[in-house]
């Protein structure tokens, strides 16, 4: 099993009580589990009953289980400081005003919660060596997909811009004729330095992401989850992300033979319109259906969730680095 | 002044004359259309890392505003350069001296 492991999936069909289950299988295994919660509406906190934050924090009552949850608002401010504190030692105070508005108004871009959240995901995945297993919990679908096409897209920018400022530098110094001191020089500039650093981080969440990385997408037997499952799938091929398996929740449970009001009525149609399309997902995914789990009538937490746990037919071996 | 001052002298003219001459005619144009061309790809440069500033949204300018502590010359230069420039024949017409 990988190292990093992703649980997605459209909203609302229980996202992270598989992917805390699966947490919680990972440390009852013995390996050092941290479940990373990336959706910006978390609810990792609920399904544990204690508050998470943006640094990893033991779960209590379990052993080897850590959580977190990611906060983009938090992290796009962060950025926002940084970058002010690095203008103060750089820029006189009067040149600071115009620059400025520049520098609100790149963190107010529809991308820039998507590249905080990124950003911290990928340092998340850097400063992981503690761990043995790392569980994502990750946002609807949509905004996964995007976020994890990032690093080949953003590298491809970057290399168009270390390009360009490369080109433009020995330009300048063709430029300084007989002794001259050239306008800017390509040693120790800046510039080109922030835009490697920011290449290099990019190529290894490609990397991570291709290689150290399994990815679970978790439906529920309706045809909008499954139609959903299946261009996620596409897409993740797409970027050459391999799907592991699917986790099918939110079945309905079977009345008991002997029951024959309207509810059990009820139950016996529904039972039976969602075995033809979970029979229709194990033909129509190549992907293996890695558990079918019963919708229960209280939240699924506490006990529940361990329950849960057992029911996940998903590998937890590699031997934990803790142990050996 | 004895002869071989004037002479010391005249030469130094000629010589300064002659730097001079090869300095606008020849030397001064070279450097300054390298420059010229090296302001471009710049410009070009800090286009595609602030299209924003123009109402392009782009989904990089969250990085790229890291580079902005280090380019505050540079930005307010080609922020007022870009909003200048008329036409490229403008631009690359300053290259030529009549």
């Amino acid at each position: 099993m990988k190292k990093f492991v992703f649980f997605g999936g459209k909203g609302g069909v229980g996202k992270t009580t598989v992917s805390s289950a699966y947490g919680l299988k990972s440390a009852n295994a013995g390996l050092k589990t941290l479940v990373v919660s990336t959706d910006p509406a978390h609810s990792t906190s609920d399904v544990f009953d204690q508050q998470f934050g943006d640094e990893p924090a033991p779960v209590d009552g379990h052993d080897n289980l850590w959580a977190m949850e990611i906060d983009p608002e938090q992290e796009v401010e962060n950025h926002l400081m940084e970058i002010k504190r690095a203008m103060g030692d750089q820029v006189s105070p009067g040149m600071v005003n115009a620059i400025d508005r520049q520098i609100e108004m790149s963190h107010q871009t529809p991308g820039a919660h998507e590249s905080a959240l990124f950003d911290r995901f990928v340092d998340v995945m850097q400063n992981s060596e503690e761990y043995d297993r790392v569980v994502f919990d990750t946002s609807p679908t949509g905004g996964t997909l995007r976020l994890l096409s990032l690093p080949e897209f953003l590298e491809g920018w970057i290399e168009r811009l270390l390009h360009k400022r490369k080109r433009s530098i020995d330009l300048y110094e063709k430029a300084a004729i007989g002794g001259r001191e050239p306008r800017r020089m390509a040693e120790g500039d800046p510039i080109i330095a922030r835009l490697q650093e920011r290449k290099e981080m990019f190529e290894f969440a490609g990397e991570v992401l291709r290689t150290e990385s399994a990815y679970f997408l978790v439906l529920n037997p309706d045809e909008l989850s499954i139609r959903e499952t299946s261009r996620a799938v596409e897409e993740l091929t797409e970027y050459d992300l391999a799907v592991s398996g699917l986790v099918i929740n939110k079945v309905t449970p079977e009345p008991d033979a002997d029951e024959s009001g309207r509810g059990a009525k009820y139950l016996r149609d529904r039972c039976r319109t969602e075995r033809e399309r979970i029979e229709h997902i194990r033909d129509a995914f190549e992907e293996p259906v890695v558990a079918v789990i019963e919708s229960r009538v209280e939240e699924v937490k506490g006990s529940l969730l361990a329950d849960v746990a057992k029911g996940l037919d998903v590998a937890v071996e590699t031997t934990p680095k803790s142990a050996g | 002044m004895s002869l071989a001052d004037k002479i010391e002298t005249y030469r130094r003219h000629v010589s300064e004359w002659l730097r001079g001459l090869y300095h606008g005619m020849i030397s001064h144009p070279a450097y300054e259309l390298i420059e010229k061309e090296a302001e471009d790809v710049e410009d070009e440069f800090m286009l595609a890392c602030f299209p924003d500033v123009f109402g392009v949204p782009s989904p990089i300018s969250y990085y790229t505003a890291e580079l902005l502590p280090y380019l505050t010359d540079e930005f307010e230069a080609w922020e007022r350069r870009m909003w200048d420039r008329e036409s490229l024949i403008e631009r690359k017409g300053q290259q030529y001296h009549f």
